[in-house]
C-alpha cells in the first residue's frame, strides 16, 4: 500500500476545498457585495461630509470586512458535517489539526482574499486618505487570518448545534474586540502621523500564536462536539 | 504506516465486555467477539438496538461506556490505528459538487491507495463508467452508494465497518457489494456488516453478533 503522508493529506484537503469554492464561485462574490452595501449605507446615514467620513473610514472598512467574514464562517464545517466528510477527516491517519489548517487556509483564500482586494475600493468610497491605505491593508492582512482562525475554533464548538448563526456571532465577536482595537489603533495612529508599528506588531504576535494553537484547539473542539 | 504483514488468521478486531449507555440508559452490551482476517461478521438487531453506535465506537468516533475494543491490537481512537478501519455510514462522505473521481482522489490523498488499485479502474469496477466526472449531486441514490463503495475498494483499510451497505442498491448493486466483500476477504481483510434486507447475505457471514 502507498503510505499516506501528512503532506498528501494537507494537499488533498486544500485542493478539495478550493475546487469546491471554484465550483460555486458565485458564492465567493456574496461577502464582497455585502461589504460594499454596508459601507455604502454609512454615507447615507451620516451624511456625505468628507472630513467625518475620512475619520471613520478605516474603522468602517475593518468592521465591515470582519462582519462579512462572519457570515461565511458557518459554511466552514457545517456542509462537511452534514454529508459525512467531516468523519472522513476525523478518521484520517494525519493529525486532524493539520487537515483543519488546510480547510482554514482555503476559507481565508476564498472569502478574506476577495474582501482584501475590495477594501481599497471601500476605503476610497469613504474618503480614506491615500497615504493611510497601506497601513489599513497591513492591518487587514493580519486581522483577517486571525478572524478565520478564531472563527474556525468557535464554529468547531457549535457545529453540532442547530441554528448556530447567532450563537456564533455572540461567541466570536467578543474575541475579536482586541483585534479591532489594535487594527483600528494602527490606522488612526498613522492618520495622526504617529508611529503605528506597535499595534501592528501586536496583531502579528497574536496571529503567530493563533496559527500555532488554533488548528489544534479546533481539532479538540470538533472531537468534543461530535462525540455526542 | 504499518509495515507488518497481516497473516491470514490474525485477529483484526477484539471486543471484550463492550457496552454503551446513553445518559445511563443501556443501549447494548456487554459484547464479546473476535473477528480475524478473512471473516465477515453480521451484526443483527432491531431498529434502535445500537448497530450504528457499535460501528461508530469501533471506528473511533464514539467512546464506549465500559469494556474495550482493539483494532489490530490498538484502541480505535489511537492515532496509530487510523486508517486500519474504514467506516461506511448512512452519510456517504461524498462532496455533492465534486465528481466521483475528485472525491476518490481526495480520499486517496488522505488514506493512501490499496496496492494495484487505480481510481479509474475502481470506478469501472463499481459500474460508474461514464459518470466519473459528473457531480455527485446529479447521481441517483444507488449510484452515490456505488461511489462510496468505490472508496472501500480503493483505500487500503483492512477492516470494513459497513452500516447498511445494501440500502438503495438494485440487484446488481447487491451483487457488487457481495463481490467486493469476497475480494476483500480473499485478501485477508475483515468486515463487520449491519443489514436488514438481503437475506441471501446471511450465508456470506462467518460470524453473527446479536445486539439486544
Amino acid at each position: 500500500m502507498s503510505a499516506p503522508s501528512a503532506r498528501a493529506g494537507y494537499v488533498a484537503v486544500l485542493r478539495r476545498d478550493l475546487l469546491l469554492a471554484w465550483r460555486r464561485r458565485g458564492e465567493a462574490a456574496l461577502p464582497v457585495l455585502y461589504a460594499l452595501i454596508v459601507a455604502t449605507l454609512f454615507p447615507f446615514a451620516l451624511g456625505p461630509e468628507g472630513a467625518l467620513l475620512s475619520r471613520i473610514a478605516a474603522g468602517v472598512v475593518l468592521v465591515t470586512v470582519l462582519l462579512a467574514m462572519l457570515l461565511s464562517l458557518d459554511g466552514l464545517f457545517r456542509p462537511d458535517w452534514e454529508d459525512g466528510s467531516l468523519e472522513q477527516l476525523l478518521l484520517a491517519p494525519q493529525p486532524l489539526g493539520l487537515l483543519l489548517a488546510a480547510k482554514i487556509l482555503a476559507h481565508w483564500l476564498t472569502t478574506a482574499l476577495p474582501l482584501l482586494l475590495a477594501s481599497p475600493l471601500l476605503a476610497a468610497m469613504l474618503h480614506l486618505p491615500t497615504a493611510v491605505l497601506p497601513v489599513l491593508m497591513a492591518a487587514l492582512v493580519l486581522a483577517t487570518p486571525l478572524m478565520s482562525l478564531l472563527g474556525a475554533l468557535v464554529v468547531a464548538l457549535t457545529v453540532g448545534t442547530r441554528r448556530s448563526g447567532m450563537l456564533l456571532a455572540l461567541m466570536l465577536l467578543p474575541l475579536m474586540v482586541p483585534v479591532v482595537i489594535f487594527a483600528a489603533g494602527a490606522v488612526s495612529a498613522a492618520q495622526q502621523g504617529l508611529p503605528f508599528i506597535a499595534p501592528l506588531a501586536w496583531l502579528g504576535a497574536a496571529l503567530v500564536l493563533a496559527l500555532v494553537l488554533a488548528p489544534a484547539a479546533c481539532a479538540a473542539a470538533l472531537r468534543i462536539a461530535l462525540d455526542a | 504506516m504499518n509495515p507488518r504483514p497481516s497473516p491470514a488468521a490474525a485477529t483484526l478486531l477484539e471486543v471484550r465486555e463492550l457496552a454503551f449507555a446513553r445518559r445511563d440508559e443501556p443501549v447494548f452490551g456487554p459484547l464479546d467477539f473476535d473477528l480475524a482476517g478473512g471473516e465477515i461478521g453480521l451484526i443483527e438487531g432491531d431498529n434502535g438496538s445500537g448497530k450504528t453506535t457499535l460501528l461508530r465506537i469501533l471506528a473511533g468516533l464514539l467512546r464506549a461506556s465500559s469494556g474495550s475494543a482493539r483494532v489490530d491490537g490498538l484502541a480505535p481512537s489511537d492515532p496509530a490505528a487510523a486508517g486500519i478501519a474504514l467506516l461506511l455510514g448512512h452519510q456517504l462522505g461524498l462532496k455533492a459538487d465534486l465528481g466521483v473521481r475528485e472525491n476518490l482522489a481526495t480520499a486517496a490523498g488522505l488514506y493512501g491507495q490499496r496496492e494495484g488499485c487505480g481510481i479509474t479502474d475502481t470506478i469501472t469496477e463499481v459500474g460508474l463508467d461514464g459518470y466519473a466526472d459528473v457531480p455527485v449531486r446529479q447521481l441517483s441514490a444507488g449510484q452515490k452508494k456505488r461511489a462510496a463503495l468505490a472508496r472501500l475498494r480503493l483505500l487500503p483499510a483492512r477492516l470494513w465497518l459497513l452500516d447498511e451497505p445494501f440500502a438503495n442498491l438494485d440487484r446488481a448493486g447487491i451483487a457488487l457489494v457481495n463481490r467486493l466483500l469476497d475480494v476483500h476477504v480473499a485478501g485477508h481483510g475483515a468486515a463487520l456488516v449491519t443489514t436488514h434486507g438481503a437475506v441471501s447475505f446471511r450465508d456470506h457471514a462467518t460470524r453473527r453478533i446479536a445486539l439486544s
